[in-house]
């Protein structure tokens, strides 16, 4: 799916019987190292971020994070950071599945994307109570966009 | 460039390079150290100088250096230092009475609120990550440019401009949350507090109302507000002000209060 994902700012989801993939891609026209800097930045993240109402740990490799999401305040996700290339790719991940972050230098800018994939053979059971993840992805890379290129843009 | 030039462009940014140091330490021998470490470095490098950047650029990134290498390991402060530091002083009766004796017999003893509000954010600020500390402090009160500022702390132009933004913002948000003078909600009133205490014949409504910071509060936004902040930090040697000696004194005590405090939490 994300072959086909458009730089649009629009998410997709598809969903199997036993997996379920939602996908954003942005074109940001920014340093790529204040974009990596903004989603590295742990304690920075709720400033920024709409989608994310707490966010504790160090975004580094092998870093473990506490994440709330303004989808359900209450739960706390325990995540590890499975993987980091600075100003290239990062993927966060706990028992359930797997966030992809990557940039990806353009001539039109930096096209920044973000893939999560949960799934396993016990997914049909909780499926269900999964609420639809769209808007988050799509405030996420806006919101991504709209402070890296302020910054890009800000004091001389 | 000669050993005379340099020693003539030293004493002229020497004023602003101390304050940025003492600002960055809080400490007034640390500061004396760096200074005239700088001194030494940078005519023993002078050959090295290339005239890439401004010599005043240049003198300021040897003495960044030196202060990253003093605070790397050091924590940082917590954004509520001057709670932590305001029931230190209150438990610590020689303090307030050395503080008294500075207030009625020093010629730099006078408590000026407005001295106290850059004393203020000097503590505050220690709570950003030092990389931040030192691009604000680089940028909105010694007015470098960005790519100055990138050179002085060998960092692309980018991630200046991530710094500073970040930066900024915290402490815009900090004192919005903290400082009474500019909320009424703020949590925060040490500075008229004390102005009670060194001048309790003086109404600090009066001396408020000659800071346009807290006289235009209500009608200027946050980040306007914060650009009124910085106004006051530039225009104040910690060194020379009338204040100094009593401002001085009281930041070598909140220095000493957090290094301990922070050692006691670890």
């Amino acid at each position: 799916m994300t072959t086909s994902l458009k730089p649009d700012g629009k998410a997709i989801t598809q969903k199997t019987t036993f997996s379920l993939e939602t996908a954003v891609s942005i074109t940001i026209n920014a340093d790529p190292s204040i974009i990596w800097a903004l989603l590295t930045n742990a304690s920075d993240f709720t400033r920024w971020n709409s989608t994310v109402t707490g966010l504790e740990g160090e975004i580094k490799l092998g870093g473990k994070l506490k994440l709330k999401s303004y989808l359900d305040d209450k739960r706390i996700f325990k995540i590890g950071v499975k993987e980091f290339q600075p100003e290239s790719r990062m993927v966060w991940g706990d028992g359930n599945g797997t966030r992809v972050f990557t940039l990806e230098k353009q001539e039109a800018g930096v096209v920044f994307s973000m893939v999560e994939k949960m799934g396993g053979l016990t997914f049909p059971l909780w499926s269900r109570f999964l609420p639809p993840f769209e808007e988050s992805f799509e405030r996420f890379a806006a919101d991504l966009k709209k402070e890296a290129e302020m910054i890009n843009n800000g004091a001389n | 460039m000669t050993q005379d030039q340099l020693t003539t462009e030293f004493e002229a940014c020497r004023g602003q390079l101390k304050s940025y140091i003492l600002r960055i330490t809080t400490s007034i021998q640390d500061t004396e150290d760096i200074v005239q470490d700088t001194f030494i470095k940078a005519s023993e490098k002078l050959a090295t100088f290339k005239g890439d950047s401004s010599l005043k650029t240049w003198i300021f990134a040897i003495a960044s250096n030196q202060a990253r290498d003093l605070l790397r390991a050091k924590k940082r402060w917590p954004e509520n230092v001057t709670d932590i530091c305001r029931d230190a002083a209150l438990s610590n009766p020689e303090f307030i009475q050395e503080a008294m004796r500075i207030r009625n017999t020093s010629p730099q003893g006078h408590f000026e609120i407005k001295e106290h509000i850059t004393f203020c954010f000097t503590c505050v600020s220690k709570s950003l990550p030092l990389e931040q500390q030192l691009a604000l402090l680089l940028k909105e009160v010694y007015a470098f440019t960005v790519k100055e500022i990138a050179g002085i702390l060998d960092l692309t132009d980018a991630m200046v401009k991530y710094y500073l933004h970040t930066a900024r913002s915290k402490m815009i948000e900090v004192f919005d949350h903290r400082c009474s003078l500019i909320n009424k909600e703020g949590v925060c009133h040490q500075c008229t507090e004390l102005n009670g205490l060194f001048n309790p014949k003086q109404k600090a409504e009066e001396e408020l109302a000659k800071i346009s910071m807290a006289r235009d509060a209500e009608k200027k936004s946050k980040e306007q507000l914060f650009d009124l902040r910085m106004k006051l930090l530039q225009q104040i040697d910690p060194f020379e002000s009338d204040a100094a000696e009593l401002q001085l004194g009281h930041l070598e005590h909140n220095r000493q209060v957090m290094e301990k405090y922070l050692e006691e939490k670890d």
